[in-house]
């Protein structure tokens, strides 16, 4: 299978929806560019498959280290509706990556990764280094829980 | 066992379901979706991560990243050099081949370039000449040239001359026998360097019949042998010496006597 050209815009929106925070994200996007243009100048670019989206993931895992992190409080989970996707389209960009910038990884990748629909679930088990049950867990896990969140976010709003 | 643990694969596959349909290559992948295709839970699914990735690909790319997507593309390109092509194992196994090949066929184009009707006959001579012990000639004290009048009142072998350079040699011994295809060859052993002569008929063509003659001394060589051979009325005459060819030189150009 022949090489697949790294998506750029795709790898900055993992970095976005990895930090939640468009300045932080084009940070670590920079950095990483700036990290491969290095490597390329030298002639040491890893030969590796979609070697700058895990890049990305550690830097991204590295910004967040410092941070406050959310309390581990169990969140609600609600089983998918078939009114999620009117809910779904009602939000903005910044608030889903909010929202998935503030799951604990590796359910923060794995969710990431599995949105940007860019990867097979073969290729993001490969780039978050998880194994398929793993991954089935936290992405129907994530769906749950962003169900729950919905359902709560949009009763208050229509409340209002 | 088996079932439950095929049935929680499954599960873990369609949690992982493409969004799109272009990502289906995966065998075990499509076996799963075609399984649950029709259900209302599968269908919430796909439209719920349909949904989620159509407001990810909503997300803007800011001006000073967007920068980045005009630079090369960062995958590094592998340009195959010459070197690293020489490197390949697979170019280096086919190389070795190409030259072992080709050098099988130098080796029998240059051996063979020399080759004269005969030369075959010539070189199996050498071999016997090389194994061939004094009793096992009968002793026979005279001019080699003389002998061809023994070979013709002995054995009915017509024309088997010695060449005038090489008649006045005195024989220690000489035999007829035949060789494996059943043709004659006389052999005769002189005391000069302890010379072999061989007689034995010309090749002919197949159809015709006719002599394949070629001009003048051809040499011919075999275990440390030489041979320096001649034909003359569908008869070759060959003087054979353990050496080369400067050992056979100087009786071949020596004048007729």
């Amino acid at each position: 299978m022949p090489e697949r050209k790294q998506n750029l815009p795709q790898l900055y929106r993992f970095c976005f929806l990895m930090l939640g925070d468009s300045r932080k994200a084009q940070e670590v996007f920079h950095a990483t560019l700036r990290e491969a243009a290095v490597r390329a100048a030298r002639g040491e670019l890893p030969s590796e498959r979609f070697w700058l989206f895990r890049d990305a993931r550690w830097r991204c895992l590295e910004a967040t280290k410092s941070d406050l992190q959310p309390e581990p409080v169990p969140m609600d989970e609600r089983d998918v509706a078939p009114k999620a996707e009117s809910q779904i389209q009602r939000l903005d960009p910044m608030q889903l990556a909010i929202w998935i910038s503030a799951a604990p990884d590796p359910q923060r990748s794995a969710l990431a990764l599995f949105y940007l629909d860019e990867f097979d679930y073969r290729e993001i088990l490969d780039i978050a280094e998880l194994k398929l049950s793993e991954l089935s867990r936290f992405l129907a896990k994530g769906r749950r829980q962003l169900q729950a969140w919905l359902d709560s976010k949009f009763s208050q709003s229509s409340k209002v | 066992m088996k079932l439950l643990s095929l049935m929680r694969r499954h599960r873990s596959l369609l949690n992982c379901a493409p969004i799109s349909a272009r990502a289906l290559a995966d065998r075990p992948m499509r076996s799963a979706i075609s399984r649950a295709d029709g259900s209302a839970e599968f269908a919430d699914q796909q439209n719920f991560d349909r949904a989620v990735a159509s407001v990810v690909r909503l997300i803007s790319i800011p001006a000073e990243s967007a920068e980045w997507f005009s630079e090369k593309d960062m995958v590094p390109v592998s340009k195959r050099t010459w070197k690293s092509t020489l490197r390949n194992p697979a170019v280096l196994a086919i190389s070795f081949a190409v030259v072992v090949i080709a050098g099988v066929f130098i080796f029998n184009f240059v051996s063979h370039l020399n080759d004269f009707p005969g030369s075959a006959t010539a070189r199996k001579l050498l071999g016997v000449a090389a194994s061939t012990r004094p009793v096992m000639l009968d002793p026979v004290s005279a001019e080699a040239g003389t002998l061809s009048d023994l070979f013709f009142m002995k054995h009915g072998l017509e024309h088997y001359d010695v060449p005038e350079q090489f008649a006045d040699f005195g024989t220690i011994g000489c035999r007829v026998f035949e060789d494996d295809e059943s043709r004659r060859i006389a052999q005769i052993w002189v005391s000069e360097k302890r010379m072999q002569f061989f007689l034995f008929p010309a090749e002919r063509d197949t159809k015709t019949g006719t002599v394949l003659g070629f001009p003048g001394w051809r040499y011919v060589h075999q275990e440390g042998w030489t041979g320096a051979v001649m034909e003359h009325s569908g008869v070759c005459f060959m003087a054979a010496v353990r050496g080369g060819d400067n050992d056979l030189q100087p009786y071949l150009s020596r004048p007729k006597e």
